[in-house]
């Protein structure tokens, strides 16, 4: 084990290998607030890549509704509930991750879904969190509520897939970060599938081997966002690289989001993975719960998106999310326009802080006709 | 009744006739003109056992802290140029079909690369010492014994609406379907047929420690296994070990895998050395 540093965790804590940090790391913002679950983001995904023999139950990319919906069944609270009490002390995280909780033996906490953990993806996702009784009034946060978690892996910047793995068969590509399994060399053991808290690896009985989301890096070789990002209908989410706090630039749209105005947070960062797709929490859900699944900085979190519509430059930023299918790592805001830019400051995207509105009269008098059929 | 009952006990018993083989201290491979045909050929049982222990792999993460298969039972012949291992072990569980969460059973032989007295790591070997291993896998039999790949030969109540590969404009068989399909299973493509269409249920492979594990340059050995009424008989055939002649001695290893118990990779049971002594004659 070595001393590695978990900037998510504000600690050091022990990991398999020692630190070793991409060039740069492939990232990405979900706004979970624009989430309408309408899964074309799996859709988009399933049909470019696991469209094979083995790949059926497979879903790289998922979208469950949380509370209640799981892939595969309970994947978090299970773990949540092995690893035991996770106390943080402010932006310190004072509980064990789950390598420092590996039992002996083993080199990550882990557990291995059965065959029917995947047969019913999101099979809770018609159950709201408590009852809507008579009298119950909306407020926020919702006394019921319930809100969807899109998913993809997190291409971590510690892996527990690649630490489990005994025979080397997964690594995190140098130039981007982005975390594969050598298909030439894995033998099926399973201990990806055991050890990945997200159970985003998943194992193709077809050929005895186990597969993973691969972040489309042949699109990322091209500078262009992966399929489940151009294809997703609410425009929830936005692919970039991000940096360690240390080195975070405001003109980076990830880094922008997660070090400067820290509105996106990642998923279960007390696991310790330092995963690096980031979420902006959902605005209506309790904050015990969000501050579970996504740590300390829930709360101003919010505060800073709620205020977004005064906030031109954080407003401006969101505009980008979907606009264009090009990964753009650069950014600026210029009056009432937002420009989406590459490494070298070409412009790749120009949109509007606020689209123009046009009222139109029910009554079309240069037509002579009524625009409504409404009588 | 019961006296009925025990009379015919005793007649079939006497009428057994020769006393069980105590078991031998070490595997030795028997000098026989031709090897069996497979692990139930009638050759098998006259030629005497070992019962080697099985121990825990509890020296490298992750590490197989609770004993399941107790021994394997270890037979060798050899013919002057091959040797024969039958290996049987007891295994009240039957597994042999890949899945999510299943596990196939399986068993090993590993023998030295180079022969000697100093014998590398029985644990994969060691660095620049490497070792041979003939691998046998419960699925990769069932497989050669006409298991399909598909979905529904794994999870029969499975459906399946389609394949990229089955569209009606690709002729089945043709290479253009092939390719289609092959894009669809990467390990396949890349020649790592962990499971799927196999010719054989052995695989040939050399490691220098753990974590090493590699396929052989090239393919060795045969084998076939069948399922007993209580666990497996497995039959594997290879060149005797590189440098060891009939009359010598060499140094063999084993390992068993419970699929039951999630067993694969480095979760195992396993010996460490076993003397191995390669008969005279043949």
């Amino acid at each position: 084990m070595a001393l590695v540093r978990n900037w998510q965790l504000g600690r050091e804590m022990s990991y398999w290998y020692p630190e070793a940090r991409p060039q740069r790391q492939f990232a990405a913002v979900f706004d979970i607030n624009k989430c309408i679950a309408c899964q074309t983001c799996t859709l988009a995904c399933k049909t470019t890549w696991t469209s094979g023999k083995g790949q059926e139950y497979m879903l790289w990319n998922n979208v469950e509704s949380k509370p209640y919906g799981f892939y595969p069944l309970a994947w978090d609270v299970k773990l949540l509930d092995m690893l035991g009490a996770q106390r943080w002390q402010g932006s310190r995280y004072a509980g064990r991750t789950l390598f420092e909780a590996a039992p002996a033996g083993e080199r990550v906490l882990g557990w291995r879904p059965e065959d029917l953990d995947y047969a019913h993806p999101n099979i809770g996702e018609d159950d709201c969190a408590g009852r809507i009784d008579a009298g119950a009034a909306l407020a926020v946060p919702h006394f019921a509520w319930f809100f969807y978690l899109a998913r993809i892996c997190n291409h971590c910047t510690y892996p527990a897939c690649l630490a489990s793995c005994p025979r080397g068969s997964i690594y995190k590509r140098p130039e981007d970060g982005i975390v594969l399994v050598d298909q030439g060399r894995c033998r099926g053991y399973r201990e990806c599938v055991k050890a990945c808290p997200y159970k985003k690896v998943f194992y193709n009985p077809s050929t005895g081997t186990s597969e993973k989301c691969i972040a489309c890096y042949p699109k990322i070789e091209q500078g262009e966002q992966p399929q489940c990002f151009v294809n997703c209908i609410g425009k929830i989410r936005l692919a970039g690289f991000v940096s360690t706090p240390e080195q975070a630039r405001p003109d980076n749209p990830i880094d922008y989001l997660v070090h400067v105005r820290k509105v996106a947070l990642p998923l279960y960062p007390q696991l310790g993975l330092e995963p690096n797709v980031y979420y902006i929490p959902p605005v209506h859900v309790p904050l015990p719960y969000l501050e579970q699944m996504f740590g300390p900085g829930v709360s101003a979190a919010l505060d800073t998106y709620r205020a977004a519509a005064d906030d031109p430059d954080l407003a401006g930023l969101l505009t980008l999310f979907g606009c264009s299918h090009e990964v753009m790592p650069r950014w600026k805001r210029s009056g009432d326009t937002v420009l989406g830019l590459a490494e070298n400051g070409r412009e790749l995207m120009r949109v509007p802080l606020r689209e123009p509105v046009y009222v139109r009269t029910a009554f079309d008098s240069a037509r002579g006709v009524v625009r409504t059929n409404v009588p | 009744m019961r006296t009925l009952v025990t009379v015919v006990l005793v007649f079939l018993v006497i009428g057994c006739g020769s006393k069980p083989q105590a078991p031998l201290p070490e595997v030795t491979a028997f000098a026989r003109p031709a090897l069996p045909q497979g692990c139930e050929d009638p050759a098998w049982r006259s030629v005497p056992a070992h019962v080697a222990p099985l121990l825990l792999q509890d020296l490298v993460e992750p590490r197989q802290l609770v004993a399941t298969t107790a021994a394997v039972t270890v037979q060798a012949v050899h013919d002057g140029s091959r040797v024969a291992f039958r290996l049987s072990w007891a295994d009240p569980t039957h597994d042999d079909s890949p899945g999510a969460a299943r596990f196939s059973d399986a068993c090993a032989v590993q023998l030295p690369a180079v022969a000697g007295a100093d014998l590398p790591a029985p644990q994969m070997g060691e660095t620049g010492r490497p070792v041979e291993i003939t691998a046998w896998r419960a699925s990769w039999q069932a497989s050669v014994d006409g298991r399909g790949d598909d979905m529904t030969a794994l999870y029969p109540r499975a459906q399946v609406d389609h394949y990229p590969f089955t569209a009606p404009s690709l002729a089945p068989g043709s290479p253009e379907q092939e390719e289609m399909a092959r894009r669809y299973a990467p390990a396949r493509a890349l020649g790592n047929p962990m499971e799927g269409p196999r010719s054989s249920p052995v695989e040939d492979l050399v490691a220098d420690g753990p974590g090493t594990l590699r396929p052989a340059p090239r393919a060795m050995s045969t084998g076939s296994g069948r399922r007993t009424r209580d666990g497996w008989t497995v039959q594997l055939v290879r060149p005797l070990p590189a440098g060891v002649r009939p009359g010598q001695r060499g140094a063999v290893a084993f390992a068993v895998w419970d699929g039951s118990h999630e067993e694969a990779g480095a979760r195992k049971m396993r010996t460490g050395w076993v003397p191995l002594a390669i008969g005279e004659g043949s």
